[in-house]
């Protein structure tokens, strides 16, 4: 058997040789028989002719011999493959249409497969990624279920103290900008906060140093830091001997007590890592905390997740959770990508149903060309070809155009990626790199060839199906029918109603887009330059230090050429802000409970650099100040949902503290990243402002762990000086101190809709290749019908049909399937567009204009791709037509 | 030359192996073997002879290689491997049945059946 397998490879892989080994091993053979015959008395060219006919025909023995050894297969494989490539280059207009449509299909497959794959689909890089868990809240409510993977403080220490099972540590979401100063420059590096024992947990064993104890992960505790491979080669050239130096980070000396591998990448881009100090007041009093944990070896999920939810229990009661919501244990990377996940499954679903469209519409052509191809399969059959081997040589030709269009895809794709890198430079920055790898490359493969597969077998199933005789007799004289139209007609069907339901989704993400770019900013963002940079600085632990800081930079920007107002502001709008409970302490409604809003601190001038209007009373002024009266300015949307009917102005407020705090004005709402509330992606939010002077130093310390507060500035015009006199203002009044950035606020804006942008970019692209395929699939139909029926149409004008009569005979038949299209797919549709429900915004899943809209845009389409082709029949002429063939 | 016989399928391979048994041969050489053997009883299609030593070399029960010829021209051999040995000793045994299972039917009398 090995012997076999041995020479049935060599033979394979030495084909050539062999020809030559055979060749000579019977040339001999002949020349000795030759050589008999001549000493027998045979004249030497008789010798040689008898030599040869006695022997036979040497091809023949020779194909025999490569079947002996097994060559059979790989051969006639082979051949296949070659009289499909020449049968392909004889049609090219045919095969350029059909490579291309599967080049855009299997292109954009490619691309968000990229993305699948390296979000969903790759395990984390950590080592036994499947053992790694996150403890998430999840809530499941009618027909809709989602899991928010946030805690609180108390909700970490229960799982600390009680999940035997697991190993857990926790880190705070997201990373900040900070400063950090070494060797003599300032720089703004990302830090991640992460507890001790979190690195342990990932599987992460640091390259030098240790990563951080207890003793360090604990308020109060010694100041420590963690650096990445990348800031270790580029501050301090890798050297080893920097474990146990002193670094500036947030104004303050850390200890460096380790490095991490060069390889590591954690979940979110960071530089480097300081302990989280979880507690449970301050910042554990919020669910701001994420629980990473890494099953003990021997104990199941089950196990530990009875525990979770056994903990979870009383907590969610505690924080008054909603009763469905329970307390779980999901896989880690199910846990990090519980926001992105349906977005990118819809988008998945999205380029599936397109490939789907394009196999549809190659499948109808092949049927097309399988009608004008009969007499050559009857022909063939006549020959003697088995029905097996048509079949196998048509569906060769059809993974040949799947490989084609594969490898066209694969360039589509490999472009659809950086295009994607380039749309969501943020988002696609993730625990591993989003590319085309072998992973990508092997799905491509495999989706060109299963591609090729499914739409050549239908088509080669019916071609083969046929009577030779009477394909050889009538082909190309049918005056009437003769092939059954309705395989092609269920095609091209069902690839309008797929058409309709990424039409419809992609409307109703339109429309959401249109609505979200329509509401009011409440701001005017024109000449408005901002730039954030981190106060998480133990230079500036005290009120007092910061607001002689912003007064100080925002006097020397106020004196830059061309600058109208500037000031600070904690967050800006389209972002997420500071959400605080209060409660309000006079008027109609007095709370014993704490409600929630959005807060921000601000310098007196910030409602005149964005240009918010006021609606009522005053705004802040210099004179509140840290020993005047506590005083507040709160948004419409404040007044309409916390103070309707009342009088807010001279009303008092509790942030907390007991501290009462007088509202002084009403401001216009500003759109806001919202958090909490419906979750639309923006908002006018209640919002709360309190001037900068009046905060008290630790929480203020607390904010800026969380934000970096912006300065903002409105020129007259566009200046472009002032940029770089924001950043001489800063320096000359703190050299320690760098700027992450500076934006434009319409930068601001466009950014604060970039995954609505993506989202409706995509899947926008998406409907329209299908309707393209769609109206392609259509043309192809009736074009095709008009050419089989050409003699029946030459009949009929001749028997005094008009040529309009003639054209709708044609038409009619595309757009009464487009119709049928139209129908299914709009009740496919709404079902469809349920998935949607959390991505559509001011307007309902339903929409009927959207519906309608669609509907009739693809009618109108379908209209144009049957009218069009069917205008050929003015062209015919009767008599020329009936005189053919 | 006397009265030729065609060979049954699947004989060819039991009279390569048997000519091949006797010492190395290259093709033409194991045509003239059987053809001299048998007394030109036994004539061997020149074209099928191939496929057959491809077939039986691809199975392991002969071996090639490429030597000189007595006219001093590259020629390959055949020479029988082990497995070729026992093949050819189960093929004979077989053969011996068969005739004798055949010879049994012909020789049969009417009063015997």
């Amino acid at each position: 058997m090995l012997a076999q397998v041995k020479s049935w490879w060599r033979a394979l892989t030495g084909q050539s040789r062999l020809a030559g080994e055979m060749a000579s091993e019977m040339d001999g053979h002949m020349e000795r028989y030759a050589a008999d015959l001549m000493a027998r008395g045979v004249e030497p060219g008789e010798a040689r002719r008898r030599a040869r006919i006695e022997f036979g025909s040497t091809a023949a023995a020779a194909e025999e011999c490569r079947e002996a050894v097994g060559l059979r297969w790989p051969n006639e494989f082979g051949r296949d493959l070659r009289y499909a490539v020449r049968v392909l280059r004889k049609s090219p207009t045919f095969t350029a249409a059909a490579v291309a449509t599967l080049a855009l299909c299997i292109g954009a497959n490619t691309a968000i497969f990229s993305v699948v794959d390296a979000v969903l689909l790759r395990p984390l890089p950590y080592p036994a990624p499947e053992r790694l868990f996150s403890v998430a809240r999840h809530f499941q409510g009618k027909g809709s279920e989602s899991y928010q993977t946030n805690l609180w403080g108390s909700a970490w220490e229960a799982v600390r103290d009680n999940a035997t099972y697991l190993d857990a540590a926790v880190f705070s979401d997201g990373s900040m900008g900070v400063n950090f100063a070494a060797g003599g420059g300032v720089d703004y590096v990302k830090q991640q906060r992460v507890s001790a024992g979190f690195f342990r947990v990932l599987g992460i064993k640091p390259l030098i140093g240790r990563e951080f104890s207890m003793n360090e992960d604990r308020p109060a505790g010694p100041a420590v830091t963690v650096l990445s491979y990348a800031l270790w080669k580029r501050v301090f050239h890798a050297d080893p001997s920097i474990v146990g130096q002193a670094v500036t980070l947030r104004g303050e000396p850390h200890i460096i007590v380790g490095v991490l591998p060069a390889g590591f990448r954690s979940i979110v881009p960071a530089d480097l890592w300081t302990p989280l100090r979880p507690s449970r007041s301050g910042e554990g009093g919020g669910s701001n905390y994420a629980v990473v944990a890494r099953l003990h070896s021997g104990a199941s999920w089950a196990q530990a997740n009875g525990q979770i939810e056994a903990i979870g229990a009383p907590l969610m009661r505690q924080y008054g959770q909603d009763a469905s919501t329970r307390l779980r244990l999901i896989s880690f990377q199910r846990g990090l990508t519980v926001d992105v996940r349906q977005p990118i499954l819809i988008l998945w679903a999205a380029v599936g149903v397109v490939l789907l469209i394009g196999c549809v519409n190659i499948a109808g052509l092949l049927l097309a060309r399988a009608a004008g191809r009969t007499r050559e399969m009857a022909t063939r059959m006549a020959l003697g070809s088995g029905r097996a081997a048509l079949i196998r040589q048509m569906l060769a030709e059809s993974v040949v155009l799947g490989l084609c269009g594969g490898a066209a895809g694969t360039g589509l794709g490999w472009l659809g990626v950086k295009a994607l890198k380039a749309l969501t430079p943020a988002s696609l920055n993730l625990w591993q790199a989003v590319d085309l790898d072998w992973r990508v490359l092997a799905a491509t493969a495999f989706a060109s060839i299963a591609a090729g597969i499914l739409f050549g077998l239908y088509p080669a199933l019916a071609a083969s199906r046929l009577q030779i005789r009477a394909a050889l007799g009538e082909a190309g004289r049918a005056v009437a029918g003769g092939r059954n139209p309705w395989p092609r007609r269920l095609l091209v069907t069902s690839e309008v109603a797929l058409g309709v339901v990424l039409l419809v989704g992609a409307g109703l993400l339109i429309r959401t887009f249109a609505h979200l770019r329509g509401l009011n900013p409440g701001f005017d963002a024109h000449n408005v330059i901002t730039a954030e940079l981190s106060l998480q600085d133990a230079r500036y632990a005290t009120s007092q230090s910061v607001n002689r800081l912003f007064e100080q930079s925002l006097a020397r920007m106020r004196e830059l050429p061309g600058v109208e107002s500037a000031a600070v502001t904690i967050s800006l709008p389209y972002e997420r802000a500071l959400n605080t409970g209060f409660q309000r302490m006079d008027g109609p409604h007095v709370d014993t409970e704490s409600q929630i809003t959005n807060m921000f601190y601000i310098t007196p001038e910030y409602f005149r650099v964005l240009r918010i209007p006021l609606l009522r009373g005053r705004v802040f002024t210099a004179a509140d100040s840290s020993i005047s009266a506590p005083a507040t300015v709160v948004s419409e949307a404040f007044v309409k949902m916390y103070m309707p009917g009342d009088e807010p102005v001279g009303r008092h407020l509790d942030l907390g503290g007991g501290e009462k705090r007088e509202i002084v004005g009403v401001v216009g709402d500003v759109q806001q990243k919202s958090g909490w509330g419906d979750g639309a992606p923006t908002a006018a939010m209640p919002d709360i402002y309190i001037p900068a002077m009046q905060v008290q130093d630790k929480f203020m310390q607390l904010v800026h762990t969380w934000f970096s507060p912006s300065w903002t500035v409105r020129s007259a015009g566009p200046a472009e000086g002032v940029i770089a006199g924001m950043q001489r203002a800063l320096e000359s009044v703190d050299p320690q101190l760098p700027f992450a950035g500076f934006h434009s606020m319409e930068d601001v804006r466009y950014r604060a809709l970039s995954q609505e942008r993506f989202q409706v970019v995509l899947l926008g692209a998406l409907a329209g290749l299908a309707l393209l395929l769609a109206a392609v699939g259509i043309y192809g139909l009736i074009a095709n019908s008009v050419a089989e029926r050409t003699r029946e149409l030459g009949i009929r004008l001749a028997l005094g049909a008009t040529v309009p009569q003639a054209i709708r005979s044609v038409a009619l038949p595309g757009v009464a399937l487009a119709l049928a299209g139209v129908i299914v797919g709009s009740v496919l549709a709404a079902f469809a567009t349920q998935m949607l429900r959390h991505l559509v915004w001011g307007v309902r899943p339903g929409d009927p204009l959207t519906f309608a809209a669609v509907g009739v845009g693809l009618l109108g389409v379908a209209a144009a791709a049957s009218f069009l082709p069917a205008l050929r029949v003015t062209r015919l002429n009767p008599a020329e037509t009936l005189r053919q063939e | 030359m006397g009265k030729q016989v065609d060979i049954l399928q699947g004989t060819l391979d039991m009279l390569i192996l048997k000519a091949v048994s006797l010492g190395p041969l290259h093709g033409y050489g194991i045509l003239l073997r059987i053809q001299q053997v048998s007394k030109d009883a036994l004539q061997i299609p020149q074209g099928s002879l191939y496929p057959a030593l491809y077939r039986l070399e691809h199975r392991g029960w002969i071996a090639a290689e490429w030597g000189e010829s007595e006219n001093k021209r590259k020629a390959k051999y055949y020479r029988l491997t082990a497995a070729g040995r026992k093949q050819l000793k189960s093929e004979r045994q077989e053969w011996k049945r068969l005739a004798v299972a055949i010879g049994d039917v012909l020789a049969a009398e009417p009063e015997e059946v």
